[in-house]
């Protein structure tokens, strides 16, 4: 490795020294000492006095001083070729550089400058961070120069900026990695950040071009176009606005390129661009104005200043409802576009032109013998979906178009379009976006928005960010803040006490409902914790479980307790009663799209990612069914009708089942413990062909219910109990059952293969009955509380049982 | 020459540095700007557009091919001739008035650049003329 020297006394150096000291306010100082000599001078020389030639004569070394600030030292460029490290560095660093900088100068230097700024803004890498880097033992620069000059020569940078040497200081220290992680940075991240910063610049050196768009006569040879300036919106009047800002495509440049080279070869002046919304078909559009708009040199003349046209069905058919309208408004307006002669027709979600449903139009018939001639120069744009419907109803006009595939942005294309199309939310919403948001946008909206494909998705999630910024600034906070409002989810490490408690005592919590079952209730409490501290697969669902038992031990009371303590109320849980799909054709409704059956099971979990999925009596199930399931429960996908990957990574997913409850019962009246026979009872359920092994080894916990005892239903009872006086609360009546009747309301409901179902059927009809009839009779006041005791309960049971003995041989 | 340091700053480099760009580097960039602008101009009056499409129809008004009798050709040729005479007249009318400009552009472009030449003898040029004594009446 080569030894990088420092020159302070190049002639870079000393330049960059007087760059440094003619900032902007001395630049205008200068200019006001210019005119105020040559006022002066010419002044004194009216006056009659010859020393006024003197000042006007020296007024010209201030002006110059400008002009060489302007000209060259202000963006001094790096020598050609460098070979000394000032050479390369900066001229806001170089000008500032004592003779022999120690590292802490140099940290002291970038972290007021330009690039500094932007990495203390865009990654959050402050001044003291840069100063804790610094070990005063080690002074070694050389290591330094020579870790920039690399990364110079990695990012292609123009010179060595601030932004360079932040990153080169940082990644010479030994710790680095871990120091980065507390930003949620890596060394790559640092070198990004140097390119975005560059690309910037170079935006900005761009922006300061002549712009060259045809000038006042450039439209004078074509027609007017006032029908399609009324029902069409001007691509080329909008790229205008934007001062050709859109004229380089961080992605889709071949795209673009495709639609060129079509447009100006002699074959069909037609192109399809087919791509999933979100995927970047307008931005195309717009580049395409913006450069026809702005001639390259290397665009063919035949599309010089041609305009583009974007037309949308549904605003010509609203304005054209009546009968035949709309089949004389579109041949005039594409006459008018062909008699123009430089007009480029967009038709944006051109499916809708083709679909013979609106409006009872067929406006295919008329676009078909223009797409064919193909005189008029047409682009159409629509999504894969849609392309082969028209293929399949119309192959021949198929045939006819030149089609361009869209695909979606690479994570890496994605990151350039945010960080350049970030600049404009920015200055809309007036806000900063750090580097960190832009990786969470695309991270999250890549995992949870369905409906758009990159980079649009991501765009559209950092546009709802700038609604949630903190002091203007926007962090990967922000975005998951927006995501975690827009799609009511929770996507981050908890972090606010109350949740981070409910966490911590959540199997207390799940137990104010669910009696024992201590075992469920802990591996679905695990499940939840690993999920918000941040250290679950993020690859498949939160968890998924099993749960076999006997009916009315609690397996669907547990699913319910979970959604209603952390999941935010009951409502959270998607239950599906797996009898309903016996059938093999059934598979079909649990992924029916969205806008055809909005029960199916995808269109649920879209609309709420963030639940409990409960699918009851899961062995009741078609075998189709439940492999239609098994990509669900392996890795938290499902693909629905239309192919569309839904995620339930988010979702805790619960099945259960009653399979072999007689069989667990007769168990535990062996005096078997539950853990005792699981193992064997799981492998009963497979050689019986209950389940499959593959469909059982996709759960991460298989858990067993058992039957619950006498004493436990009494649990069952008092929490019956608390549900009744919550009703009665707002008749400020309350009701209490003494011992006595608690246990016999127990010995009378009692039977191990209904568990604690009949217990609410015997409260119902013991208690419910009784406060029903003393609040109407008026015995039972606001403020009272109403006891039941064991003769009543006892004489209530036994009046209703003698009744149904009685009724029985009359059915 | 006295040389003389402030923090590292050189007066003799100052002269050296701003006389070497303003005689070099300095006067290419301002026939570059000079460049930039007449590109400009040429463009918002769309001067080689103009030429080109000299004698095309204004507008393309009257442009389209007419099917139809003989009559209705005829017609159709002399409205087109019409609009192709004003596209001539109002096309020329624009090419000589961008022309004036780009000439008045070009007259000062040329006389800043020997201009430019002489600005760093001005303040010599201003000495002498104070010894001479001489002042406008």
């Amino acid at each position: 490795m080569r030894t990088l020297n420092f020159n302070y006394n190049s002639d870079r150096s000393h330049k960059a020294r007087i760059s440094v000291k003619i900032n902007r306010s001395i630049s205008t100082g200068l200019a006001g000492t210019t005119i105020a000599m040559l006022i002066a001078g010419m002044a004194i020389l009216i006056g009659g006095w010859p020393f006024g030639w003197a000042l006007i004569g020296f007024s010209v070394i201030p002006a110059m001083t400008i002009e060489w600030w302007n000209g060259e030292l202000h963006h001094m460029a790096a020598a050609a070729e460098p070979k000394t490290i000032d050479d390369v560095l900066s001229a806001d660093i170089l000008g500032r550089l004592s003779s022999n900088p120690t590292l802490r100068e140099i940290a002291t230097i970038v972290g007021s400058v330009t690039g500094g700024h932007f990495l203390a803004v865009r990654f959050g890498i402050s001044n003291r961070f840069i100063h804790d880097l610094i070990d005063d033992s080690n002074n070694d620069v050389q290591a330094l120069w020579q870790e920039a000059w690399q990364l110079y020569e990695q990012t292609g940078s123009q010179n060595i900026s601030a932004s360079i040497l932040v990153a080169a200081l940082i990644s010479r220290h030994p710790n680095h990695q871990r120091l980065l992680s507390h930003l949620q940075l890596d060394l790559d991240d640092l070198t990004n950040g140097v390119k975005w910063y560059n690309h910037l610049r170079q935006l900005i050196d761009e922006h300061k071009q002549p712009r060259l768009g045809g000038g006042l006569a450039r439209d004078w040879s074509f027609g007017w176009t006032p029908l399609l300036k009324r029902f069409g919106q001007n691509l080329s009047e909008q790229a205008n606005g934007l001062n050709g800002s859109f004229k380089h495509l961080a992605t889709h440049e071949e795209a673009l390129d495709q639609i060129i080279d079509i447009f100006s070869s002699g074959g069909r002046q037609n192109v399809a661009l087919v791509g999933p919304d979100g995927v970047g078909k307008t931005q195309i559009m717009l580049a395409l104005a913006s450069r026809l708009l702005y001639g390259d040199t290397n665009l063919p003349t035949n599309l010089r200043y041609r305009q583009v046209f974007s037309l949308d069905a549904a605003s010509l058919i609203a304005a054209a409802p009546g009968r035949g309208e709309i089949e004389r408004l579109l041949p005039q307006i594409l006459d008018e576009a062909y008699s123009a002669k430089n007009i480029i027709i967009c038709l944006d979600n051109a499916q809708l032109f083709f679909e013979q449903t609106i409006g009872s139009v067929d406006i295919a018939n008329i676009l078909l013998p223009i797409i064919e001639s193909g005189n008029l120069r047409l682009i159409l744009t629509m999504d894969d979906q849609h392309y082969l419907q028209i293929s399949k109803r119309d192959p021949k006009l198929a045939g006819v178009i030149n089609r361009i595939s869209v695909a979606p942005a690479s994570e890496a294309e994605t990151m350039t379009v945010l960080e350049e199309r970030s600049i404009k939310i920015e200055f809309q919403n007036r806000v900063t976006f750090m580097y960190q948001a832009l990786v969470e946008a695309y991270r999250l909206s890549d995992r949870y928005v369905h409906d758009l494909a990159m980079p649009g998705k991501a765009i559209s999630l950092l546009e709802n960010a700038a609604h949630y910024s903190k002091d203007g600034l926007v962090s990967a906070e922000s975005v998951r803040l927006a995501i975690e409002k827009t799609l009511d989810i929770k996507i981050g490490v908890a972090s606010q006490e109350d949740e981070r408690q409910t966490l911590l005592n959540m199997e207390d919590l799940i137990h104010e409902r669910v009696v024992n079952q201590v075992r469920a209730v802990q591996v679905v409490s695990d499940a939840l914790r690993r999920a918000r501290a941040g250290v679950r697969n993020q690859l498949r669902p939160i968890g998924t479980f099993l749960f076999l038992g006997p009916t009315g031990v609690g397996k669907t009371e547990l699913a319910k307790a979970l959604a209603d303590v952390y999941f935010g109320g009951e409502d959270r849980m998607i239950r599906l009663d797996m009898n309903e799909y016996t059938g093999a054709d059934d598979a079909g409704r649990l992924i029916a799209d969205g806008s055809e059956n909005g029960n199916s099971l995808t269109a649920r979990v879209m609309k709420q990612p963030f639940s409990v999925v409960l699918l009851d009596e899961i062995e009741k199930a078609h075998t189709k069914v439940l492999d239609t399931l098994l990509q669900m429960l392996d890795e938290g996908i499902l693909r629905d009708v239309k192919s569309r990957e839904v995620s339930f990574r988010d979702a805790i997913i619960i099945a259960t089942s009653n399979a072999g409850a007689e069989r667990i019962c007769e168990y535990v009246e062996r005096g078997y413990d539950i853990v005792q026979f699981e193992t064997r009872f799981i492998d009963e359920l497979i050689r019986t062909n209950q389940f499959k092994p593959e469909f059982l080894n996709r759960f991460d916990e298989i858990v067993m219910f058992k039957p619950l005892t006498p004493d436990e239903l009494l649990r069952v009872i008092d929490l019956i109990l608390v549900g009744v006086n919550k009703t009665l609360a707002l008749q400020k009546v309350s009701v209490q059952v003494t011992d006595g009747a608690r246990k016999y309301l127990v010995d009378t409901g009692y039977d191990p293969r209904l568990g604690a179902r009949p217990m609410r059927r015997i409260v119902q009809r013991a208690v419910e009955n009784t406060v029903a009839k003393q609040v109407l009779s008026g015995q039972a006041e606001a403020g009272s509380v109403i006891t039941i005791t064991l003769d009543q309960v006892q004489q209530i049971l036994e009046l209703q049982a003698n009744a149904e003995h009685l009724a029985g041989p009359m059915i | 020459m006295v040389y003389y340091n402030v923090s590292g700053y050189n007066s003799g480099m100052f002269l050296v540095g701003i006389l070497s760009w303003w005689y070099g580097n300095g006067w290419v960039e301002r026939l570059r700007i000079i460049n930039d602008r007449l590109r400009v101009t040429t463009d918002r009056f769309s001067v080689f557009q103009l030429i080109t499409t000299l004698f095309a129809p204004y507008r393309q008004i009257a442009a389209g091919r007419v099917e139809g009798s003989i009559e209705d050709k005829i017609r159709a040729f002399w409205d087109r001739s019409f609009s192709r005479l004003v596209g001539f007249v109002v096309r020329s009318a624009m090419i000589v008035i961008g022309s004036f400009v780009l000439l008045a552009q070009i007259i000062f472009g040329a006389v800043t650049l020997v201009f430019w030449l002489f600005i760093p003898l001005m303040p010599t040029m201003g000495l002498i003329l104070m010894v001479l004594g001489w002042t406008p009446a």
